[in-house]
């Protein structure tokens, strides 16, 4: 078949016309600088980046020019970037970006990230892409500023929400995507709404194996391209087949998304070491942790929440600040409380005052100083955070917190206090999520998140591009305490800390088997012997097991299949 | 391009246009406008007109380009500018802009009566344009006395001298061949050239297209209405595959040569 050929003849039009008129007529060095420029403007290949060549400070990994290669040539500018943690994943956004900058096709970006990542992705740009990107301060930047890098909450508010809806954008990056797998969000219609050409989706965390939350992020990516939601709905969930079971639902996320593995990568990574810390309580401690268990078979308020028992419980292998914090916000939240329900309270929070150490605390502080480097306390509970912040203080060991809630500016100082000044940071959760700690590389785990995917975006902080020692990680454990069996579960019996993220994912999706914490809740929770706990805790036990046989049987077929 | 040839190029762009360069120094520059090159870079027609009707004093801007973030001192206030960035792209198109046409003739300090031969010259790329894109740099001219044509034309340009006024004691032939049929001729000598090349690239994308169009058709089958989305992921996916080629004009000219020039 022959090929459509266009020649633009406007121009002849009017070389005619000049020559009729005798000009006017350019000038020689400019007619040079224009071929000059031409030829630096060519794409000489079908494939290739142009980026690189412009870019001699900057050396990408081979996996990140791939990512860009890809998303550049076969999706369109249209891709979710689904790399494991510390993969790199702004580098390869980055590339992507330049790449449009450089042909011409994007001008106005906009790029949505945690907000403790801010100022962050503003200076790679600036500093390893010469791209002018600039963080969001003041409302016209907007409209004002090409490159504008910003947080999702920030955005979506008045009166920029307003401002950014009229905006025609050429390439919108999103910066931990996973976020936006519910459509019934603010933050999900927020982004749909957003007019743009190309697209980016960033997330460590991929998707799962659930239709609909692909359904979502593609129709983010390209809208209408897997049908209507209603029919699409009612293809896939009448008979709950999963998505790799289906051949074109797989083609499609294929087309739209790219995973690296680590182990792809075929960069030598740092080790990590992980060592679990029995901790033994005081009588004390011990004392209150008893009186909560055993409220579980008391009558009262308080045993119809299993729920609260269980936090009360893990809360009590934290700190004593963490128990009492929780119960004073039980207490609060009645209205009415019952004499028996004040009594309870009352009688546990003078178990609380009895406790006069904190083992943990005073395990973590011998740690610190036997370390003598920086490190990170992971803590679950900000009660905890405070105390911790305190005790060390006392200990002349100088820390900084950090918490998801803090602004923008206060993560940054913190995050360059940590850097310069400080020995320990003390993380809550959310904290964890969105900074880059690669110059540390020590993590003491106060106490465990009881999903494992928190757990691994913990360790993703320190253990990423960039980290240049082995990094060591301490788990805390209580002895004979719930703590203690979930360590053993999950972390040991399936070796969750050596696993990769990616594998565990797929072994979790491959089951279908909903959210680990709220199975560890169950077993935890509602068991009414120690016995049917063991049989239940078997018998996630092996079904984990069971998911990882799975696995490297399908490999196994995969490869033998011709 | 690196920085420092960005840095060379704003220099030459900006000297050319006979802008005083006020501060030209290592990873920066500050360059007074002209009241031209005001009007092509700054946009603010407003200003502009507002001046013309009132008779005002007229107040060309000063700008500061960064060119090297790293050499440049602290102090300096400026738009940094990047391979890629728009600021950039606006002076590149000016350059296209305000260089379109040209007409040139061969300055050799003739000591007798010269004739010079005109010559038109194109300089264009050749996009081959699908779901990828490829460019092809082509420079034509074709001898407007004989219809010769020549390629790689400007390169050989440059090795000329050249200036915009005639020489003296030159004078130029006049073209048997029009200019307009003239770039007929270059037009349908690329046209065949370009047809009788292999074009499995566009069959490629013809096959990619053709897939993609297959698995839309897979989630849409089960409707009975023909809906709007999918009319519009359809168009969408044409505009993305469907192959063609692109030849555009860079520039070109005029240009008044010896006999034994090319």
């Amino acid at each position: 078949m022959t090929v459509q050929i266009n020649f633009d003849s406007s121009w002849q039009d009017e070389m005619v016309e000049r020559i009729e008129h005798d000009g006017p007529w350019g000038n020689w060095e400019l007619f040079k600088l224009a071929i000059e420029i031409e030829k630096h403007t060519i794409i000489p290949e079908f494939e290739g980046l142009q980026a690189p060549v412009h870019l001699p400070e900057l050396t990408p990994l081979p996996h990140q020019l791939e990512v860009a290669k890809q998303v550049v040539e076969n999706m369109n500018g249209k891709a979710i970037l689904a790399d494991e943690v510390g993969l790199g994943k702004t580098i390869e956004a980055g590339l992507v970006l330049k790449e449009y900058m450089i042909r011409g096709l994007v001008r106005k970006v906009l790029i949505l990230v945690p907000a403790s990542l801010v100022s962050q992705w503003a200076m790679e740009l600036n500093t390893k892409f010469h791209i002018p990107a600039v963080a969001q301060k003041k409302s016209y930047v907007w409209e004002q500023c090409d490159v504008v890098v910003s947080s999702i909450d920030t955005a979506k508010r008045a009166p920029h929400r307003d401002i950014i809806n009229n905006l025609n954008y050429d390439l919108i990056i999103i910066d931990e995507a996973h976020k936006l797998k519910n459509n019934k969000t603010k933050n999900y219609e927020f982004v749909q709404n957003l007019k743009k050409r190309f697209c980016l989706l960033l997330t460590a965390t991929p998707i799962q194996n659930r239709i609909e939350e692909i359904f979502n992020l593609v129709s983010l990516l390209k809208p209408g391209h897997l049908g209507s939601e209603t029919a699409f709905f009612e293809k896939y969930k009448k008979d709950s087949r999963s998505v790799n079971d289906d051949q074109h639902l797989r083609e499609l996320v294929n087309k739209v998304m790219i995973r690296n593995r680590r182990a792809d990568t075929g960069i030598e990574w740092t080790k990590r070491h992980v060592e679990t810390i029995a901790i033994e309580f005081s009588k004390e401690e011990r004392a209150l942790y008893d009186s909560i268990l055993s409220l579980r078979d008391s009558e009262g308020g308080l045993s119809s929440s299993q729920f609260s028992l269980m936090t009360l419980q893990r809360e009590a292998c934290s700190s004593r600040e963490a128990v009492f914090y929780t119960l004073k916000n039980m207490l609060q939240r009645q209205d009415n409380p019952s004499i028996a329900f004040q009594d309870i309270i009352g009688q546990l929070i003078k178990r609380v005052e009895a406790v006069t150490k904190n083992s943990k605390a005073e395990k973590a502080l011998e740690l610190i100083k036997q370390i003598n480097d920086k490190v990170i306390i992971f803590t679950e509970y900000r009660a905890t955070q405070l105390y911790l912040q305190w005790f060390l203080k006392q200990h002349g060991i100088t820390s900084v917190p950090f918490r998801g809630g803090f602004k923008r500016g206060k993560k940054d100082w913190m995050r360059e206090l940590f850097q310069k000044n400080v020995q320990v940071l003390i993380a809550t959760e959310a904290g964890g999520e969105g900074i880059n700690l690669q110059f540390c590389s020590y993590i003491i785990n106060f106490d465990l998140p009881w999903n494992p995917m928190r757990l691994e975006q913990r360790i993703g902080r320190i253990h990423r591009l960039g980290q240049e020692k082995d990094v060591k990680i301490y788990n805390f454990a209580t002895k004979d305490t719930v703590e203690e069996h979930v360590l053993k579960l999950l972390y040991e019996k399936i070796h969750l800390f050596e696993k990769v993220i990616g594998e565990l994912d797929d072994i979790l999706t491959k089951l279908e088997f909903g959210n680990i914490e709220d199975h560890l809740i169950d077993i935890f929770g509602k068991s009414s012997s120690e016995g049917e706990m063991k049989i239940k805790m078997e018998n996630l036990t092996s079904m984990i097991q069971f998911a990882e046989e799975m696995k490297e049987g399908n490999t196994r077929a995969a490869t033998g299949n011709p | 391009m690196q920085q420092q040839e960005i840095h060379n190029f704003l220099e030459r762009y900006f000297t050319a246009n006979h802008c005083d360069l006020l501060e030209n120094n290592q990873g920066y520059m500050t360059v007074q406008l002209t009241v031209e090159l005001d009007k092509e870079l700054m946009n603010r027609p407003f200003y502009w007109h507002y001046l013309e009707k009132t008779g005002g004093v007229p107040n060309p801007m000063k700008l500061t380009f960064i060119t090297n973030k790293k050499q440049a001192p602290d102090h300096i206030k400026g738009e940094v500018i990047h391979f890629g960035s728009p600021r950039l792209h606006q002076i590149f198109q000016s350059t296209k802009n305000l260089a379109g046409f040209i007409r040139l003739y061969e300055n050799n300090n003739f000591g007798l009566q010269t004739p010079l031969i005109p010559w038109i010259g194109l300089n264009m790329k050749i996009s081959y344009q699908c779901d990828r894109k490829r460019d092809v740099y082509q420079s034509i001219g074709l001898q407007l006395i004989n219809g010769r044509m020549v390629e790689d034309f400007h390169d050989k340009l440059l090795s000329l001298p050249m200036r915009s006024k005639i020489p003296d004691y030159a004078y130029t032939l006049s073209p048997l061949i029009k200019p307009r049929s003239g770039l007929n001729r270059i037009q349908s000598y690329l046209t065949n050239r370009i047809e009788l090349e292999d074009h499995s690239w566009a069959d490629e994308a013809r096959m990619r297209w053709k897939k993609d169009l297959d698995l839309l058709h897979h989630f849409y089958e089960d409707e009975e209405e023909i809906s709007e989305s999918f009319e519009t992921e359809k168009i969408a996916l044409q505009e993305q595959y469907e192959p063609k080629v692109n030849i555009s004009i860079v520039n070109g000219g005029l240009f008044y040569l010896t006999e034994k020039a090319l």
